[in-house]
Parts: C-alpha cells; sequence; structure tokens
C-alpha cells in the first residue's frame, strides 16, 4: 500500500534571481564602502581646488613672468621647455584626478624633479631670485596634483628634495652671501608652507567625512535592527499572550472539574496549547530570519486551523534570494494545507544548504500538491514522498 | 516514533538502577511513572543534588539529570560526574543545539529533550546503562547542523541517516527513503554519535561509549582517528 512519488526540480532555464537586500540585513561592509562614498564625494571638490590652483598658477603667473623675463634668462628655450613639460604634467594628473583615479606617483614626481633641476641651471644667476625663474613658486602646487592621496611624507620628501636642487643652484650660480641664503630660506618656506596647508587639510576633511558617513551608515544599521527586533518582539507577545490565553482556560477548566482529562477534545486543546508555547520557547533569534518567518507564519496559520505542529530549526539560514527562498518554503507550506493529526516542520541550515522538511501522518486523502513545476534553477530539489506511515515533503537548496 | 529496542543483553539479569536528579518533584515523578513500566529499569534514587542522590544510591547505573538545578546550567557538574564514570543521561528543556552538543562535550552519554516522551527516554537510559549510544531526533538535529570548525567528520551517509531521522522521527521511513535496512540506519546515526566521543575534554563515559562500539563492532579504531600514540591513553579496559 505503499505509494511513492519522487521528483526533482531540474529545470535548465535560469529565471532572473532578484536579490532582496532589506536595510537590516545590509551588513557592516555595505555601510563601510556608503561611507567611502561619501569621503570621496567630498575629496572630489579638493580636489577641482587643488587642480585649479596649480594650473591658474601657471598660467597667470608662470607664463607671463617667464615671457616678460625671456632675454635675461641664460637659456629661454630650455626654461620655457620645462613650463611645457610641467604644463603637460599638470594636465595629465589634473585629468586623471577629476576623473576619481590617481596619477602615477613616481613617474611624475621624477618628471617634475628633473624640469626643476634643468630649469634652476637654465634660469642663470641673475633670475634665480626672480619670478621669471617659476620653478621656485609655481613646481610646489603640480607635486600636490601628482601625489594626490597619498602620504603627507611623500610630499615633504618630495618639497625637501625641491629646496636642496634650489640650495644647489643657489651655491653653484656663487650667490652665498648672508642676505641670499636668507632669501633663500624664506622662499622656500613661502613656497612649501601653502601646498602642505592644502594637502594636509584635503586628506583630514576627506578622512573625516568618511568616519562620519560610516558612524551615520552604522547608526542606521543599528537603528533598523532594533527596530525588527522591536517588531519580532512584538509579535512574540502578542503570541505569547494568546497562547497564556488559551492554557490557562485549559488549566482552569481542568483544575475547577469542568473539563475532564480523558476527553479527547480537551487532550487536544491541551496537545495544541502545548505545541504553541514550545514553539514560542524555541525562538531564540532577536530578528527572524526571513525563511524561518514565513514558515513560522505558515506554522501558526495551520495551528490556528486546530492542527497541533512543531517546527524545529537547528543553525541560521544564510541570505537567500527571493526565489529560492520561495521553492524552499512553498511546498512545506502547501503540504500543511492537507496536514492531518500533527505536524513536524523543520530546517536545518548552513552556510551551504538548507533542508526544509514537512513530515505528517499518511492518510487515504488526495495530496495538497501536484508535482513541483519544472520552472527550477536546479539549485532547490523538491522531494515528496507518501510510504503508508508519513507524508514527507522535502525541500533542499544547496549551494552551487 | 519509534524507539529501537535496543537492551537485548539486559533482559535477564537485574533490572538497571536509576537515579533522578531533577529540581521539580511533578517531573521526577512524572519520570519514575514512565520509567516503572518498564520491568528492566528500576529508580533507586532522586532528589534535586546529584551528590546527595548518589550518596543515597552510589550503585546506581545510570543518572537522569535535568541540566538546569535552582536556576543554574549544571554543566560543570555534568563534566565532574562523567569525568568520575558516571552514565549521565542529560534530561532538559533547553533543546538549543549548543546546549546539547556542550552536554555531549563535558561527557553526557546521551541527550534527551524533555518533549521526547516515554519510549526515547526508556530506549536511551536502557542504552547508556550499556554504555551504547542513543540518538533521539533532537540530539540528531543539533549534530546535523554542527557548524563547530572543530566538529567530527561525519560521512554523507551518516549525515543523511542523522537529517532524515531528525525530520522523519520513523527510523522506518528514513530506512525505505534511504533503501537501507532499519538496522543500517541506527548503526549510521549511532556511528555519527561514537564520532562525537571524541569531541571535547576526554571523559570516562565517552571511553566506555567507544570502547563498547569497537567491541560492538560498530566502529574500527582507524575510522575515528584513533591511532598508536592515542590509544594507549583513550582506550579503557572494557
Amino acid at each position: 500500500m505503499s505509494t511513492e512519488s519522487r521528483t526533482v526540480g531540474t529545470g535548465t532555464a535560469a529565471p532572473a534571481i532578484v536579490r532582496q537586500r532589506t536595510p537590516e540585513r545590509a551588513g557592516p561592509g555595505a555601510a563601510a564602502t556608503a561611507a567611502h562614498a561619501v569621503g570621496d564625494a567630498s575629496d572630489r571638490g579638493a580636489r577641482i581646488v587643488a587642480v585649479v590652483i596649480a594650473l591658474a598658477w601657471h598660467l597667470a603667473i608662470g607664463l607671463p613672468a617667464l615671457l616678460g623675463s625671456w632675454s635675461r634668462l641664460a637659456a629661454p628655450p630650455v626654461v620655457a621647455a620645462g613650463w611645457l613639460v610641467t604644463a603637460a604634467v599638470g594636465v595629465a594628473a589634473g585629468v586623471r584626478l577629476l576623473r576619481g583615479g590617481l596619477p602615477p606617483a613616481r613617474l611624475l614626481a621624477v618628471a617634475l624633479l628633473v624640469v626643476d633641476g634643468v630649469v634652476f641651471a637654465a634660469a642663470g644667476e641673475r633670475q634665480l631670485f626672480t619670478t621669471a625663474n617659476w620653478v621656485w613658486g609655481g613646481l610646489a602646487w603640480f607635486f600636490l596634483l601628482v601625489l594626490w592621496r597619498r602620504p603627507l611624507s611623500w610630499l615633504l620628501a618630495l618639497l625637501a628634495a625641491h629646496a636642496t636642487i634650489a640650495l644647489a643652484a643657489v651655491v653653484l650660480h656663487g650667490a652665498t652671501a648672508p642676505a641670499d641664503l636668507s632669501r633663500y630660506a624664506m622662499y622656500v618656506y613661502g613656497t612649501s608652507s601653502l601646498p602642505v596647508a592644502v594637502f594636509a587639510g584635503a586628506a583630514a576633511i576627506a578622512a573625516l567625512a568618511r568616519d562620519r558617513a560610516a558612524t551615520a551608515a552604522a547608526a542606521l544599521a543599528v537603528a533598523a535592527e532594533r527596530d525588527a527586533a522591536e517588531r519580532a518582539r512584538r509579535d512574540r507577545q502578542a503570541r505569547l499572550a494568546l497562547v497564556s490565553g488559551t492554557a490557562e482556560e485549559v488549566l482552569a477548566a481542568l483544575a475547577s472539574g469542568e473539563a475532564d482529562p480523558a476527553d479527547p477534545a480537551v487532550r487536544r486543546r491541551a496537545v495544541l496549547a502545548a505545541a504553541r508555547l514550545r514553539r514560542l520557547i524555541a525562538e531564540s533569534d532577536d530578528v527572524p530570519d526571513p525563511l524561518l518567518h514565513e514558515l513560522r507564519a505558515a506554522a501558526d496559520l495551520a495551528e490556528r486551523n486546530g492542527l497541533p505542529i512543531e517546527l524545529v530549526a537547528v543553525g541560521a539560514p544564510p541570505e537567500l534570494p527571493v526565489e529560492v527562498r520561495r521553492r524552499l518554503a512553498d511546498p512545506a507550506t502547501a503540504a500543511l494545507a492537507g496536514a492531518r493529526g500533527w505536524a513536524r516542520l523543520t530546517v536545518v541550515a548552513g552556510p551551504d544548504e538548507v533542508v526544509v522538511s514537512l513530515v505528517t501522518p499518511d492518510h487515504d486523502g488526495p495530496d495538497a500538491t501536484g508535482p513541483p513545476g519544472g520552472d527550477g534553477d536546479g539549485s532547490v530539489e523538491h522531494l515528496h514522498e507518501r510510504d503508508g506511515e508519513i507524508r514527507w515533503t522535502q525541500t533542499r537548496w544547496r549551494r552551487t | 516514533m519509534d524507539a529501537d529496542a535496543v537492551a537485548e543483553d539486559v533482559t535477564g539479569g537485574p533490572p538497571v538502577g536509576v537515579a533522578i536528579v531533577d529540581d521539580h518533584p511533578v517531573v521526577i515523578d512524572g519520570v519514575r511513572a514512565w520509567l516503572a513500566g518498564e520491568p528492566r529499569l528500576r529508580v533507586l534514587a532522586t532528589g534535586d543534588d546529584p551528590d546527595v542522590v548518589l550518596r543515597d544510591a552510589p550503585e546506581a547505573e545510570v543518572v537522569l539529570l535535568d541540566l538546569r538545578l535552582h536556576g543554574r546550567m549544571v554543566l560543570d557538574r555534568l563534566a565532574e560526574l562523567s569525568a568520575a564514570g558516571r552514565r549521565v543521561v542529560v534530561y532538559s528543556e533547553h533543546t538549543d543545539p549548543e546546549t546539547m552538543l556542550a552536554a555531549l562535550d563535558a561527557g553526557a552519554v546521551a541527550f534527551l529533550a524533555k518533549h521526547e516522551g516515554r519510549e526515547h527516554c526508556v530506549a536511551t537510559v536502557l542504552a547508556a546503562a550499556s554504555d551504547r549510544p542513543y540518538v533521539p531526533p533532537a540530539l540528531a538535529g543539533a549534530i546535523v547542523g554542527d557548524a563547530r570548525p572543530d566538529r567530527p567528520a561525519l560521512s554523507d551517509k551518516e549525515r543523511e541517516a542523522l537529517l532524515l531521522w531528525f525530520q522523519s522521527m520513523s527510523k522506518a521511513s528514513v530506512a525505505r527513503r534511504m533503501r537501507i535496512s532499519e538496522h543500517t540506519v541506527k548503526q549510521y546515526v549511532d556511528r555519527a554519535r561514537i564520532k562525537y566521543t571524541r569531541a571535547g575534554r576526554p571523559a570516562a563515559t565517552k571511553a566506555a561509549l567507544l570502547a563498547r562500539a569497537i567491541e560492538d563492532g560498530l566502529v574500527r579504531p582507524e575510522d575515528i582517528g584513533i591511532y598508536r600514540s592515542q590509544a594507549s591513553a583513550d582506550r579503557p579496559t572494557p
């Protein structure tokens, strides 16, 4: 008399799977990404400012001084070539920065230092401290572009190299009088301090924005989690009130002698109340997993129709696409509709496998569920069996 | 909902002495009533303190222990009793998998959920008396869901048998489903349980379970990673 039908969903068409991401389940990783995005956005403003300063300085101050003192320079074409190379480096770095990337720091820094040395040599002794020697004041702004978002120590090292080249030029050109040296010191200080301030300030602001955004995202996640937990708690309390009510009624009736423990109807009421209490006690998760939530809802419904049902869950299901969750839960909830006597609903979950099973006593009535449709993507297996003793519906998802 | 007839070799001898430790008299009375219907078992002493109960009945072969006494989880007492060679069957309403596995690690011979009923209770106590494993469905669920990194390695068949036993609570149905005999289903389930004697701290009770399983031919020493170097320390004289 044992009949058995065994069907396994093995369709090949893979329907588009919608991933559901509720806020309370978006992990700390998502919050960190969001914080990064905020940090990047605030960094963009600073990038624009840096690019504008460097190129404007180069065009509005460097170029007129170079052209105005052309004849007084020792080797004007060399100084001009340096100006052009620097402009090219600035444009390349600027484009990269404004597109959100970072320029190749080492390569461009070396190029700028070469230009630095060559222009100092080609400017000549008389133009050393004039604006025609445009590398003195203008080059530091390009260092800033080239080293954007790199450690501050890199910028300081580059500025130190810049100062050393200038000192070498000053000494080699013989400008070693005390007045020249103090002028040199003032130049070094004057041309370095502002770029360093801008660089450090931009880095600090970006870090601050990132921190603040991360804090805000974490606070939101905590709030969402708390809301969900609070909802679950209220749900549970409402059900507890309901269960306590029915349990109290049964107990009171038994105590007063109105109900007879030998009466099958009384026993059934007691069994129902006990099963419901046990399920409430077994719920240990603060924020219910969506799959368990669905199954619990189905169990509650079956129980309200008078079916004693046991729901046991082992392990925490991983985050599953809605489609997979539906295919895991639907056969069991459908089979519940045809269940008689009692039901045992179990979930065993691990990171790579989730198995849902519903077992009820077998009876002569027809199956509540037909064979599963063949529209699956093969990751959820569905088995339905009757062996004369029990009806057994099992769905199993395996990570593929 | 079948419980196996597991105590073939205690039928002839005197009944097995049982001590019940629980802090709720109603539970003690209930369990006593359950066991009274089984001629192979006799309750020797009851109470809410394991020391007192075992002073009254030092010859008790199996201790049924409520895991929560006077509001405190007594895993430490369980470990002491198991280390001293007492066969403890933990009997608890705390059926979360972590607690069950912790009880096995501490040396409990078996773990019985309070709602699992008379048949499982009698079968578990009888099996425990002869150092044989008995895995009620709730415990099977805990073992099959064990995700700890140092969990014992189970074979696919052992896992499947545990899973189906947990789901259906019917070894006959599991047997039909796996197309094997009920006896083989029980072997898979018990073998998985025996592998857990290697988890957690060593205890005399675990060694006894393991020794009996080897004697019965349920497992071979090499199946569960007992090598010569460890064998001398772990294997008691049966």
